[in-house]
């Protein structure tokens, strides 16, 4: 049977720390930024933005809302517009795989995401001397000139199918393979899991009236979901992707 | 036959079509794809066995259970340990990225005098005669470990005086420490206990204390929550992290957290809102909503609410002893869900002040922050694994990076129980590194070792025949036959969690409500950050996003 992996976010859970940023790009060979590197330009697979409800005083809120590959399961724009067919729907699994080796940089897909949540690699990569002994082996460094997004640890799922193939298993377990994110979060605001099951926490959290999608309307079905109790919050989801000027970063 | 140009040029561009129908030129395309992405200088993950490893963070004193990877007998990865009773998971950002720290460009790879390069050999002989000639004072920053009962003995030959210099949330305590004459290191809150907490700016939900602890806390009693199991009411003059998810904020002037403690004593006094009678303070309620901008009816509610869900624990973000005059009032001392005291005792210590005289050398070991800057002649030796830049010690000597070196863990900071964890070295530390207990053992050989102390320390926890060890499983400590056992289970990354705390074990007197009170200042968000530089994956935080402002004082 076919998974269908998502993730839950809870963003009154979120407390905008940055753990998951940070947990991503170790375990994804993410190399720091280069001086010259922005939020634009930088490379942040996972980017956690902050916002306001605009208001100021004592009725001034603020959120943080995560925001990654939303892993769109139907008519995924930037499968639709990549040339090289560098980026795949995972029938098995529902993920979105970009595969860097076939990329050629031409950067259709990062004006198709609505989601701004697809990076061009401006530089190549590089750490301090000595530190590349500290890259995970599991993930291959990318080289400047492709794109990148989030895979949901997809080295992760490997190894699980790995270990599931071993233990003569057919399904893996969703358990072995919680993308770094998920399991960094220290309040457990991202949930990680099969959609696809109706017995799964995720599943069930997707379906909470407080659960909603970024951009629901554009119908691109992603499998990334947010949760809150606050209606300004929820309201965001449906605004573009990018700031508008009343919700910029502070 | 004879083959004209014309039939080379039709066989040639027949071929040439041909060709693209096979797979060749595909093949070709997608190989050249590939080639182009390794040149020499992308650089390439190690590669060898492949292992997971138990063990702590040492970066902080927090002591965060940690899970190591590694590749080639080399950290490749940190997660979270789930079976660690504090840190249930949690790590600090930082913390994902402490073991690419070991390559810091900053790292201090030789001995420094002032600034130029020098040797052990010269440093040492300096340090001995600086001792020779006058008194020595030896600063710690984490007490309680092997390393610091070898430098305080260090110190104690030599007629050398020891000193703790506290970190941010154990300072939060030093009010009782004072009243009730017990250390500070042996009291801790009882944050699990609580209901309401009023936090006077404390950041608890932003690198204060263990990221496990407050944070799974708040997130499993109160995040999102209409009517909270766990009341988090944040008193700030900014949206801080903990402002913005705190159950209510309440906005007041900046450096004014005193006046509103007092006001809302008053009020808690007036209203008979607790059991106590006094020492009522001084300042009116008037005067307390003047200087926080609050009305005195808010100041009103504010008490009101405070003692709605009982019990209730209010905590400041440095040594404000208002706030602490505060918990007196509520009855928050000595008692459940408030301020307690661990069960078992330690030996107290004398707290470092940044101006030390009457000595003729001052050695710091690595583990007290960078910022603490001794004001002093004498000469200072100063450990450290990294340059956070603008240093006035003498010497600076290079330290064992991030789990380089065997260390062992006492409790963290404000922890209402006595704990025990012993973090394995899994990293080759680079030549030429010395540990401050290492190095006064090339002075002393009598001294004992780092080994033979974690040994003794795991005896004395055997002796008591109390608390558990959390690793694979749970057991009670009486489960261990010996202490070497002990000592094993320990070093695969278990923990020793000893007894719940005594309430009602000490005694805080207050005659007057606190006059004297230095204004709080907030914070930086790297104050945490015990490691004088940041790991360069932080620059994701600052750089790359907009989540944090980008650090003023160390640079990454």
């Amino acid at each position: 049977m076919s998974a269908r992996y998502g993730i839950v976010i809870d963003l009154d859970r979120c407390t905008g720390c940055g753990a998951c940023m940070i947990a991503c790009a170790a375990e994804n060979n993410v190399p720091p930024a280069r001086e010259q590197a922005t939020s634009r330009t930088g490379l942040t697979p996972m980017l956690v933005h902050k916002i306001s409800n605009g208001l100021k005083g004592a009725a001034e809120r603020e959120a943080f809302i995560p925001v990654t590959c939303m892993q769109c399961g139907k008519e995924t724009p930037c499968v639709s517009v990549c040339p090289q067919q560098a980026v795949e729907v995972d029938e098995t699994t529902g993920i979105v795989m970009q595969m860097p080796q076939r990329c050629l940089g031409c950067r259709y897909c990062m004006a198709a995401c609505p989601y701004h949540a697809r990076y061009f690699n401006w530089w190549d990569p590089s750490w301090p001397a000595g530190m590349e002994k500290s890259l995970n082996p599991g993930v291959s460094v990318r080289m400047r000139g492709v794109v990148e997004k989030c895979n949901l640890c997809h080295a992760r799922l490997h190894s699980a199918k790995e270990k599931a193939a071993a233990a003569g298993k057919k399904e893996i377990n969703s358990a072995d393979c919680i993308p770094a994110c998920a399991e960094a979060c220290p309040t457990g605001a991202i949930l990680f899991g099969n959609l696809a099951d109706e017995n799964d926490p995720v599943s069930r959290a997707a379906q909470s009236p407080d659960a909603f999608r970024l951009l629901a309307r554009l119908g691109t079905e992603p499998k990334v979901y947010y949760k809150s109790g606050q209606a300004w919050v929820r309201a965001m989801g449906e605004r573009n992707s990018s700031p508008a000027p009343e919700v910029a970063h502070v | 036959m004879k083959v004209s140009r014309r039939d080379l040029l039709i066989g040639t561009s027949g071929a040439a079509a041909g060709l693209l129908l096979t797979p060749v030129p595909w093949k070709l395309l997608g190989d050249v794809s590939i080639w182009t992405q390794n040149w020499p200088w992308i650089p390439e993950p190690v590669h060898g066995p492949a292992e997971s490893k138990h063990s702590f963070c040492t970066l902080c004193s927090s002591g965060c259970g940690i899970r190591v990877r590694l590749a080639a007998n080399c950290p490749v990865g940190i997660a979270g340990v789930s079976t660690n009773p504090v840190t249930r998971g949690a790590l600090c950002p930082l913390g994902f990225a402490a073991h690419q720290m070991n390559w810091h460009p900053q790292r201090i790879r030789e001995v420094l005098h002032h600034g130029r390069a020098s040797s052990w050999t010269e440093a040492q002989a300096a340090f001995e005669k600086a001792c020779s000639e006058g008194p020595l004072a030896i600063l710690d920053g984490r007490p309680g470990r092997a390393a610091s009962s070898l430098l305080k003995t260090f110190a104690g030959k030599r007629s050398g005086s020891y000193r703790v210099v506290f970190d941010k949330e154990s300072q939060t305590l030093e009010p009782y420490a004072t009243w009730s004459g017990v250390s500070m290191t042996e009291l801790g809150y009882d944050f699990e206990n609580a209901r309401t907490i009023l936090s006077f700016g404390a950041p608890l939900l932003d690198g204060w204390g263990p990221p496990g602890r407050f944070t799974r806390l708040w997130s499993e009693r109160s995040a999102g929550q209409e009517e909270p199991q766990l009341r988090l009411i944040q008193v700030e003059a900014s949206l801080s992290r903990t402002a913005r998810a705190a159950w209510r904020r309440v906005a007041i002037h900046g450096g004014s957290e005193a006046a509103l403690a007092a006001g809302v004593a008053r009020v808690l006094l007036e209203e008979h809102l607790v059991a106590m009678q006094r020492p009522m303070p001084q300042m009116s309620l008037a005067e307390a909503a003047s200087q926080t901008c609050l009305t005195p009816d808010a100041i009103r509610v504010l008490a009101r609410t405070v003692v709605e869900n009982l019990p209730v624990v209010a905590i400041a973000q440095d040594g404000n002893p208002a706030v602490a005059a505060l918990n007196i009032l509520l009855g928050t001392v000595a008692a459940s869900g408030g301020i307690v005291r661990k069960a078992v005792h330690g030996a107290p210590h004398a707290a470092a002040e940044p101006k030390i005289d009457s000595v003729r050398a001052v050695l710091l070991d690595s583990s007290v922050p960078w910022e603490f800057v001794p004001q002093t002649d004498a000469e200072v030796f100063r450990f450290s694994a990294w340059d956070g830049g603008g240093n006035r010690a003498d010497w600076l000597l290079p330290a064992p990076g991030f789990l380089e070196e065997l260390t062992d863990l006492p409790a963290a900071p404000t922890s209402p129980v006595e704990m025990y964890a012993i973090a394995q070295n899994l990293a080759v530390p680079p030549a030429n590194v010395k540990s401050a207990s290492q190095f006064l053992l090339q002075i002393d050989s009598t001294l004992p070792v780092i080994e033979k102390l974690i040994l003794t320390r795991c005896e004395e926890i055997l002796r008591t025949r109390q608390g558990s060890v959390y690793g694979e499983k749970q057991l009670a400590v009486t489960n261990f036959g010996s202490a070497q056992k002990l000592e094993e289970e320990l070093r695969r990354g278990a923990v020793w969690v000893g007894e719940p705390p005594r309430l009602g074990s000490f005694r805080c007197e207050l005659k007057e409500w606190p006059t004297e009170i230095p204004v709080s200042r907030a914070a930086d968000w790297t104050t945490a950050w015990v490691p004088p530089v940041l790991p360069p994956l932080a620059t994701k935080l600052y750089q790359e996003s907009n989540l944090r402002e980008k650090p003023a004082r160390r640079n990454a």
